[in-house]
């Protein structure tokens, strides 16, 4: 596996924004996707490589019970997503991890299935966790109808008449995915295995790949349904209309301390995204183009702000902070003068004066979106091979070890853990379901069963274990007597070359919110109108307004 | 090991092997599952990723690492740290009170050790008798990968080479595996790494990943009306 560095430009290297800065969970859970999130790092290699996509089966009964596969060929490689279609009554539908059934479950085939492939996965996919897939499959899915969109669009299709576009706009998906797995889950292939192939090499490329075949079979199913129940009076869908369906995703609990767990991975997608603002930030001048792709981004981000909607406490002011700021910027932008040395950077410290955290999150990837060609190229840095930084070095000096931890985790340490407020919960799995959850310590037993999430706490131990040490003693001594410290050495030592690992907060505290680590994933991912249902989970869509597989043509689209 | 839907409920991906069946496993799953064992058999969290670590490489070789650090943390559950972890001194390393020397615990201090003074590019090691000696090969491997060297393990009359990216002679990395409670020497010699053929990964029985499970199920916490409430998606999500 290859664990490329991002490449650091000298030049722009004074307009990277401080880790202090950027990793802060108030201004990571107001993230947005960027030409840099994975969704779209898939959709341009597909475009422009020409991929060739096809369903080659679709057997599906007069239930909507059955199976489809969606393949998709590009330069010497060959993906197919196996799809069944499932008969699932009303109540037995849910979106928690741990349901027991569902619409649709799917699986990523490494190639072209045979027959024999598909029997083998029939008696496994359907069943999810319970079933056993191989190092030939790449990822294992399910999905859930919305049931109220899912019924209307078959009905109104069924009748020869489009479905209502308010209703499609008001939901946005026809299903959402409860769960995508992939690296080794199950069964299915390691990483490590796949990692080395150019289109996978980047990170999620098989579970958006997964996401982006599912989008299909939602529509083909619910064209399937119209057709059965209205026979020749049956029209299929706007292809208008269709653009505009993403599939939908709830995400819980269970995905926030990922980004805690893979700290090389956070830095990579972090400083790949920051050293894309820097080069753009540094440049000394503003074509015509870049300025009117600009505009055009911009009004494409009102049209979408405005059909963000959530009911959360927290996301409403967020979303009225949001719109504002992008209203502010278009009656700004007009006016500006592009002449003035180095006018994004002008720009970008408008927008630090002027904007709210989800308005500078979205002029980040407003400013992006017309430089392609600066800065697509850091895609390709932003996967990580976690076995490069996971051998801590025993021979490092205590002082050495100290000054990493003044450097890269003042934060943390000025922090009083003292104060009830500062550990008011802590991180657990449950027994029960062996999910990951959050209790508050106060009131709930199981604090000692405490997973290794509350970072700030962790490095605060273990900087009050190095004060009275002799600066040179060897790290190695340290964790012979402090086995406990372990954890956080090896942490911190990667951290010390890796800027944004950490994020900068207590994950422990009293008013820490999970929904923004899922943001922040979420973003990278390059979901959009991320929709809180609670302080600890969160509706999104993705590749809602993207090409289909059957509308792919060679060559890059704007 | 499809079982009936209906036990389908939880969010962990080995749960399901049963009887006397036994599958192959990712690296994956085998470092996910191997951490949480080793940490609900008491190691700290560092030592449970370098336990996590050490069967994955071993599974990767051909060898059933979870077996072994089963056998391992059965074994070894309940001591006191101080009986597992050995006193570092030049040539000779040995458990502070005489007991048998924890595998993970060794190999991850003389990798801390490998460049420091009584470490092992200072000069060969005598050390006390280990359990599972096999586990302690992902660690020398790691060693020789950061010296450019190879290190030979050495015991009751017998040899092994190790190097960056494995054992080079399969007879003896099999004879090994049967070990335990065994005295070791340990060297190292410059030499270059040569190219090890791909060896399957082994099918791990359903009893070491129940055992293994029931190990890791000591890390998680009961349920409560508390914790469920607000997990995720409490309420029917038709909409």
């Amino acid at each position: 596996m290859t664990n490329p560095a991002p490449q650091i430009s000298s030049a722009a290297a004074p307009f990277r924004r401080d880790p202090a800065n950027v990793m802060r969970l108030a201004r990571m859970g107001a993230g947005h996707p960027t030409r840099l999130s994975f969704l779209r790092v898939l959709l341009r290699r597909i475009e422009t490589e020409g991929w060739q996509c096809d369903r080659p089966v679709w057997q599906v009964d007069d239930k909507g019970v059955g199976h489809a596969v969606y393949r998709v060929q590009g330069p010497g490689c060959c993906y197919s997503l196996v799809a069944f279609a499932h008969d699932l009554p009303d109540d037995m539908r849910s979106d928690r991890v741990i349901a027991t059934a569902w619409d649709a479950t799917f699986t990523l085939f490494d190639g072209d299935p045979t027959p024999a492939d598909i029997d083998r996965l029939r008696a496994n996919v359907p069943f999810q966790e319970a079933g056993r897939i191989t190092p030939r499959e790449l990822t294992l899915a399910r999905a859930n109808r919305s049931v109220r969109l899912f019924a209307h669009v078959v009905d109104a299709l069924s009748q020869g008449r489009q479905p209502d576009e308010a209703e499609i706009a008001a939901v946005g998906y026809l299903m959402r995915t409860t769960a995508v797995y992939g690296s080794g889950k199950f069964g299915a292939s390691d990483r490590a295995r796949i990692a080395t192939r150019a289109e996978l090499n980047g990170p999620f490329q098989v579970e958006m790949l997964t996401v982006w075949l599912i989008r299909a079979f939602t529509v083909d199913i619910v064209e399937h349904m119209a057709r059965l129940n209205g026979g020749a009076r049956a029209i299929r869908l706007d292809p208008a209309l269709r653009r505009s369906l993403g599939v939908g995703n709830s995400t819980g609990l269970g995905m926030a301390p990922f980004v805690v767990r893979h700290p090389t991975l956070l830095n990579n997608w972090t400083i790949a995204r920051e050293e894309a603002l820097a080069r753009v930030r540094a440049q000394p001048g503003a074509t015509q183009q870049a300025i009117a792709d600009l505009h055009s981004a911009l009004d494409a981000a009102i049209l979408n702000a405005r059909a963000w909607h959530s009911d959360h406490p927290v996301q409403i002011p967020r979303l009225a902070d949001l719109r504002r700021d992008l209203a502010l910027v278009k009656a700004t932008l007009p006016g500006w003068d592009w002449t003035a040395p180095t006018p994004w950077d002008a720009l970008w410290h408008w927008g630090e004066a002027h904007l709210s955290l989800e308005g500078q999150e979205a002029l980040l990837s407003l400013v992006l979106e017309p430089h392609g060609a600066l800065i697509d190229d850091l895609a390709q840095t932003m996967g990580a091979d976690e076995e490069v930084s996971f051998r801590l070095n025993g021979a490092m000096r205590v002082s050495e070890l100290h000054a990493i931890l003044q450097q890269h985790y003042a934060w943390a340490l000025a922090i009083d853990f003292d104060l009830p407020e500062n550990i008011a919960r802590f991180w657990y799995v449950s027994e029960e379901k062996l999910e990951p959850r959050l209790g508050e310590r106060a009131r709930e037993d199981g604090g000692s069963l405490e997973q290794p999430l509350c970072i700030a706490r962790l490095a605060s131990l273990l900087a009050a274990s190095l004060e009275g040490l002799d600066g040179d003693t060897p790290v190695a001594t340290l964790l012979l007597a402090h086995p406990d410290h372990r954890f956080m050495v090896r942490r911190a030592q990667m951290a010390a070359t890796h800027p944004y690992a950490e994020i900068r907060d207590n994950l422990i505290g009293i008013d820490m919110l999970p929904i923004d680590m899922m943001r922040c994933k979420l973003a990278f991912f390059g979901a959009d109108r991320f929709d809180p249902r609670s302080d600890r989970w969160i509706r999104i869509s993705l590749f809602q307004g993207a090409a289909f597989p059957d509308e792919i043509v060679l060559g890059p689209r704007a | 090991m499809t079982q009936q839907p209906s036990d389908q409920t939880r969010g962990d991906s080995t749960a399901f092997f049963s009887g006397d069946q036994s599958a192959q496993m990712s690296q994956n799953e085998v470092t996910a599952l191997c951490l949480k064992a080793a940490r609900g058999a008491g190691m700290s969290w560092g030592l449970a990723e370098e336990a996590g670590f050490a069967a994955s490489w071993l599974t990767a070789r051909g060898i059933d690492g979870p077996r072994h650090l089963l056998s391992h943390l059965t074994a070894a559950q309940g001591r006191a740290w101080g009986d597992l972890c050995p006193k570092v001194a030049p040539g000779a390393w040995q458990a502070a009170t005489g007991k048998t020397l924890c595998p993970v615990v060794l190999g991850a201090t003389l990798s801390d050790h490998a460049t420091l003074p009584g470490g092992l590019t200072s000069g060969a090691i005598l050390t006390g008798p280990v359990d599972h000696p096999i586990l302690l090969c992902p660690f020398l491997s790691v060693i020789a990968e950061a010296a450019g060297g190879i290190v030979t393990l050495e015991w009751d009359g017998r040899r092994l080479d190790i190097d960056a990216n494995g054992a080079t002679s399969p007879a003896a990395f099999a004879a090994l595996e049967g070990q335990t409670a065994v005295a070791l020497r340990l060297s190292i010699r410059p030499g270059l790494a040569v190219h090890h053929p791909q060896t399957p990964s082994p099918a791990i029985a359903a009893n070491t990943v129940t055992a293994l499970n029931a190990f890791a199920l000591r890390t998680t916490v009961p349920a409560s009306d508390a914790s469920r409430a607000g997990a995720g998606a409490a309420s029917n999500d038709n909409d």
